[in-house]
């Protein structure tokens, strides 16, 4: 009896927190943020990506930044990739020839910052190299998506 | 050389681009490579052959070009490929009646930079005959390039040909007084080569072209002509400056020649072109290569192989022109590397771009408040 009662308290508890999820999905369905985006909101997102992306391109075009030091060449990255050609950002992850490994863009950046340019390696998860990343993919942007292409 | 059609693995109407294979840069012909790669302990170079039907007394002569010298002290690689090629210049020097030096020999313009280029040169002991390039010319608006080398454009009559050297650098519209720009920002925008700044700075002029005009109007039609330039006589790619702006202009006034090269440098890669009856043959740097613009590569050209940007001394050199008793213009690329072209599309300098679309670049265009 006890059991039966149990059973049924648990069977109403579910039906209630079913008829709750049903209710609250067909209410917030629109939105994984839970707020629509309006005009200002997605400038606000872009303005913060293009902020990266012309730091990028600063530092890809020989602009330093306080703590690093891309280059003592006197090289700068846009030297042998104008407007970031033949970088192929869209290729990697991918066996990189010169490494001898497997590699991403991040890495393949640091290695033309250490060997052709004779520059100190940046911090990979740092500010510099999000910007430099975000340069060089918007600068590559509609580029077809082939990940692992030699 | 002679004419091998074993050697011959690419014909376009009237161009013959062939390949040879050399043992130790000796004019022994090695064997035939039909897929243009390296065999065995040959050392592979690259030969371009441009009929003609003309005649002449043939010559043979050096081109060095975008050394791009910055003060010793902040770099000695471009120093030692500068000397490198000079020294194999000299070496050859027999076989050469002058050598030209095709502009691009500062990075930045800088007189220390123009001067150490100067120290450089005296390694060549043959006639050297000079154009500018961009670098070269707008820290001073080449003050310091014409006290060390002479002003441009020149011309002389060598072995029956027609020999003209123009300034297509030196003449740009002015992008700085108005934004109040130092020598140093302007030579800051000129010489970043995707920049937004310095506009369409390649071009010759109604001066010049009028001068061209003039200097060919007592040359036989039939007769060959030679001109040095710094950038292309064609528009190849705009942005880059990788053209003459008035291009359209100066083909109109070469085209009653039938037998018109111009060499130029600035493009740092192997390039070939035709417009009625002339030819553009790009050179290499010495200092390091450009990759193919994204659009734009004539169809005559063949791309060089794809540069590992590990060795400095890769895709990179001078070159070896020859103007052969059939008034052939033969063009072998001294590039310091086993093999020159890509044939394969992963090996291609261009062909390994088809997934590739790019952009120019943003953060200039707001440098100056525009």
């Amino acid at each position: 009896m006890q059991s039966f009662k149990s059973k049924g308290l648990i069977a109403l508890i579910s039906a209630l927190l079913c008829v709750s999820l049903a209710f609250v999905f067909m209410v917030n369905r629109a939105s994984a943020h839970k707020v629509s985006h309006d005009a200002d909101t997605l400038k606000a997102f872009n303005d913060a990506f293009m902020e990266q992306v012309i730091l990028g391109d600063e530092l890809f075009h020989g602009a330093t930044m306080e703590g690093i030091n891309m280059s003592n060449t006197g090289m700068a990255c846009a030297m042998c990739h104008p407007f970031s050609s033949d970088v192929h950002p869209h290729e990697y992850p991918k066996f990189q020839e010169q490494m001898s490994e497997f590699a991403t863009l991040r890495d393949m950046i640091n290695w033309c910052i250490e060997k052709p340019n004779e520059g100190e390696i940046i911090d990979p998860d740092g500010e510099a190299m999000k910007a430099l990343e975000a340069y060089i993919y918007w600068s590559n942007r509609g580029s077809v998506l082939d990940p692992g292409r030699h | 050389m002679t004419d091998n059609k074993h050697d011959r693995d690419h014909v376009v109407g009237n161009v013959d681009i062939t390949r040879r294979t050399f043992l130790h840069k000796s004019l022994l012909t090695g064997g035939a490579v039909a897929t243009g790669s390296a065999v065995g302990v040959f050392q592979t170079l690259s030969s371009m052959e441009i009929a003609s039907a003309a005649m002449s007394e043939p010559f043979s002569f050096a081109w060095v070009s975008d050394t791009h010298l910055y003060p010793r002290e902040l770099n000695q690689r471009f120093i030692d490929k500068t000397v490198r090629a000079f020294s194999e210049v000299q070496a050859m020097g027999d076989k050469f009646d002058f050598m030209v030096f095709g502009g691009d020999l500062a990075q930045l313009g800088h007189p220390v930079e123009i001067e150490l280029g100067a120290e450089l040169l005296q390694e060549v002991t043959i006639p050297k005959h000079f154009i500018p390039g961009e670098h070269d010319w707008y820290l001073d608006l080449g003050e310091s390039w014409n006290k060390h080398f002479g002003e441009t454009p020149w011309t002389f009559d060598h072995k029956g040909v027609r020999i003209i050297g123009v300034d297509s650098v030196g003449r740009a519209p002015d992008y700085w007084s108005a934004r109040g720009m130092s020598n140093e920002e302007r030579m800051a925008h000129m010489s970043g080569l995707d920049g937004s700044q310095a506009g369409p700075w390649s071009g010759l002029g109604s001066e010049q072209r009028q001068w061209l005009s003039s200097t060919l109007s007592d040359w036989p039609k039939d007769a060959p002509v030679i001109i040095f330039s710094h950038t292309p006589f064609y528009e190849y790619y705009p942005p880059w400056n990788f053209w003459i702006r008035d291009w359209r202009e100066v083909q109109e006034i070469l085209a009653p020649w039938q037998n018109v090269t111009n060499i130029h440098g600035h493009v740092h890669q192997p390039l070939y072109n035709e417009i009625g009856g002339m030819r553009s043959i790009g050179m290499l740097a010495t200092s390091w290569p450009w990759p193919y613009a994204p659009e734009g590569v004539p169809a005559l050209t063949r791309p060089m192989l794809r540069v590992d940007p590990g060795d400095h001394f890769d895709g990179v050199g001078w070159s070896n022109l020859t103007m052969n008793a059939e008034a052939h213009m033969e063009v072998e690329y001294m590039m310091w590397r086993e093999q020159v072209f890509g044939v394969g599309r992963a090996d291609s300098g261009t062909g390994d771009n088809v997934n590739q679309k790019l952009s120019p670049r943003i953060s200039d265009r707001g440098w100056t408040g525009d």
